[in-house]
């Protein structure tokens, strides 16, 4: 075994240039499919990290106006949901898929200051439950409790980026006040989330005080189970809007008058898209491959053919068609594999770069490919260049060992 | 006469090295080319022969036949007892390996092998280990007087050294005949004499050599000429 590789290395050795840039083809061709690999693992990689971090199975529910009439209404009628359709969705004796549901009370006019500064981002009249449902790591206290809504407290739950905004350092907020719709509110805790750190929470139930009790809320959370796939996920969409159309009396099929947004199909769409964005990546970065392997395979072609005496000599003295198969499929899996591999770590190489300058940006995290990427890559190379070489390597074994009679 | 001679000094258990019985052989296309056409030829082992004729006469096709290079239609040819009749490429690829040296008039060595690696290389074919076949390439080379050459590559050896070097390839396996194809056509008249005395001097230690040559010169030095004429074998008073 060692020996055939000497003697493959000795027949590379002899053409260095021409391997080179036949090897440089394959190089730039696995180069482009590592980079490419790398830029949608990134893409992934973010896409997960978003999804893994919150609830997935949940839709939220906002105000919508009716499409259609309905038993005697206009069509246009600017449908409210309040605060009790979250009993009658959640207590519905016909639900299927609603697990739970949380209101979230937005007050869009608030502006939340202290001394050094001020945000303005409205307030989040919130329950306990939205921590699990939005996604937030505390960073410094505590989120919002049962004790602040029975209580109807006036605490407020900040992000990182406005706790910095309004007292200079996140660390220090917690025990602080400050100030929102002209009362004082004591700093409970301070979270941190990914994509958005706008968001200031308060007890749901301060909220609806706050805003003259009149019931209206700004959208529901419903946390729904008992769903695997896209149909079943529609199907739990259908069933709140029949709920709700109960209570609000609108049409159930209509969709306008109530506004959804299906988190879990919604994911089930971007994952299916992702899968095909991953498809087509293999398939851009394999033909990108393909060609660089057809070089090589060419480039064999033309040694089989420049070493046909040679050929004919090893077979006159004792090389059976199998050894010559052999040698000519090994040669071009070695080019193949080498320069492969040049491009597997030069590929590696800017990847990390690519991740040390980029970092952490929106939808784009750790663009570097993972070691069972690179096992594939190494098969998928190996069975390149076997294929490369067994054309030009049958052609070789049709050589007669009467060509080493023949004078040159 | 010359018969009678060779069996006198030989020991009795002579046997027929090569031994062709009415061998033919056609070339098929448009119009047929029936090159031999029922060649009959014993060559006895320790034998130095040559095989003499004019191109077109049939002698390469023979000694591509004689060298399991190339298959015949129809007769029967064994080669130090055994038959060789339809074999399959490997079968035919181990045999010349095995009982088969070959020089050639081109030198035949690979070009970016040095000569001790040219010369292992039918030991390469039967897996003997790399030290192992070093060891006894470096031995013929020895024996040719070519120790010093040992690691030259063929493109800085002389045409005397390099058929030295094809000889000792083709000595390595310890074949049963040494077939050699015009081996001194590429080499000066001093060069080819001194070939000829290796074989000679090869032939002496009881190798088997066969020699096909179109030089006269070349074939009186052997001790048998078989002249192959229209794909026939003459008579050896002709």
């Amino acid at each position: 075994m060692l020996d055939l590789a000497r003697e493959i290395m000795q027949t590379i050795r002899t053409n260095k240039v021409r391997t080179a840039l036949t090897g440089l083809a394959v190089a730039w061709g696995i180069f482009m499919l590592i980079i490419l690999l790398g830029l949608a693992r990134g893409v992934f990689n973010s896409f997960d990290d978003f999804t893994s971090k919150r609830e997935q199975k949940t839709v939220r529910v906002r105000n919508g106006s009716t499409t259609m009439p309905y038993k005697g209404y206009n069509k246009g009628r600017w449908i409210k949901l309040k605060d009790t359709d979250i009993n009658a969705l959640v207590n519905a004796p016909d639900n299927k898929y609603i697990r739970n549901a949380v209101a979230v009370k937005y007050i869009d006019s608030a502006k939340v200051s202290t001394q050094r500064d001020y945000i303005s981002n409205g307030l989040q009249g919130v329950f306990p439950q939205t921590i699990r449902l939005s996604g937030v790591d505390m960073y410094r206290g505590r989120f919002i409790n049962e004790t602040d809504i029975r209580e109807m407290r006036k605490v407020t739950v900040l992000s990182k980026k406005s706790a910095e905004t309004l007292f200079g350092d996140a660390d220090n907020a917690i025990g602080q006040r400050v100030t929102s719709l002209g009362l004082s509110w004591h700093v409970v805790g301070v979270y941190t989330r990914e994509w958005n750190e706008d968001e200031t929470f308060i007890p749901f139930s301060t909220a609806m005080m706050m805003s003259g009790n009149n019931g209206e809320v700004h959208s529901f959370r419903v946390l729904i189970g008992n769903v695997a796939n896209e149909a079943n996920g529609d199907k739990a969409e259908e069933e709140i809007r029949r709920i709700l159309a109960r209570e609000h009396k609108f049409a159930p099929d209509d969709k306008g008058a109530v506004g959804m947004w299906n988190q879990f199909t919604n994911e089930l769409t971007t994952r299916s898209a992702l899968g095909i964005l991953d498809i087509a990546i293999w398939v851009i970065g394999i033909f990108t491959m393909l060609s660089g392997i057809v070089g090589v395979s060419n480039i064999m072609f033309v040694s089989v053919r420049e070493r046909t005496h040679e050929i004919g000599i090893r077979r006159a003295i004792g090389a059976k068609p199998r050894n010559i198969l052999t040698q000519i499929v090994l040669e071009s899996v070695s080019i193949t594999t080498i320069f492969g591999y040049i491009g597997i770590v030069a590929g590696m190489l800017v990847m990390q770069l690519v991740a040390a300058v980029v970092g952490e940006s929106d939808g784009f995290k750790n663009p570097t490919v993972d070691l069972s990427i690179a096992i594939k890559v190494t098969v998928v190379l190996i069975i390149a260049g076997a294929l490369a070489g067994l054309f030009p390597a049958l052609k070789a074994t049709k050589v007669k060992p009467v060509e080493a009679l023949r004078d040159e | 006469m010359r018969l009678l001679y060779r069996m006198a000094i030989r020991p009795v258990h002579h046997i027929m090295i090569i031994q062709l019985k009415d061998i033919n052989k056609t070339y098929p296309g448009s119009v047929p080319l029936h090159v031999l056409k029922g060649i009959n030829l014993d060559i006895e082992r320790g034998e130095l022969v040559s095989i003499m004729g004019a191109s077109g006469s049939g002698k390469s096709t023979l000694l591509n036949i004689i060298g399991i290079l190339d298959n015949y239609d129809t007769g029967s040819y064994t080669l130090d007892g055994i038959p060789i009749k339809g074999l399959n490429e490997n079968r035919a690829a181990e045999l010349r390996n095995r009982m088969i040296g070959f020089v050639f008039q081109s030198f035949n060595l690979i070009s970016y092998k040095n000569a001790v690696e040219n010369v292992a290389l039918p030991l390469f074919y039967q897996g003997v280990s790399r030290r192992q076949r070093n060891r006894l390439a470096m031995e013929q080379l020895e024996r040719m007087g070519l120790a010093d050459r040992a690691h030259h590559l063929p493109g800085e050896m002389s045409g005397g050294q390099k058929q030295r070097v094809a000889i000792a390839r083709a000595l390595i396996t310890k074949p049963s005949i040494i077939l050699a194809d015009e081996p001194t056509g590429a080499l000066d008249s001093h060069t080819s004499r001194e070939v000829m005395e290796v074989f000679r001097s090869l032939n002496a230690q009881g190798m088997t050599i066969v020699i096909v040559t179109h030089d006269p010169g070349v074939g009186a030095e052997t001790n048998r000429i078989i002249r192959i004429s229209d794909g026939i074998i003459m008579p050896d008073n002709a």
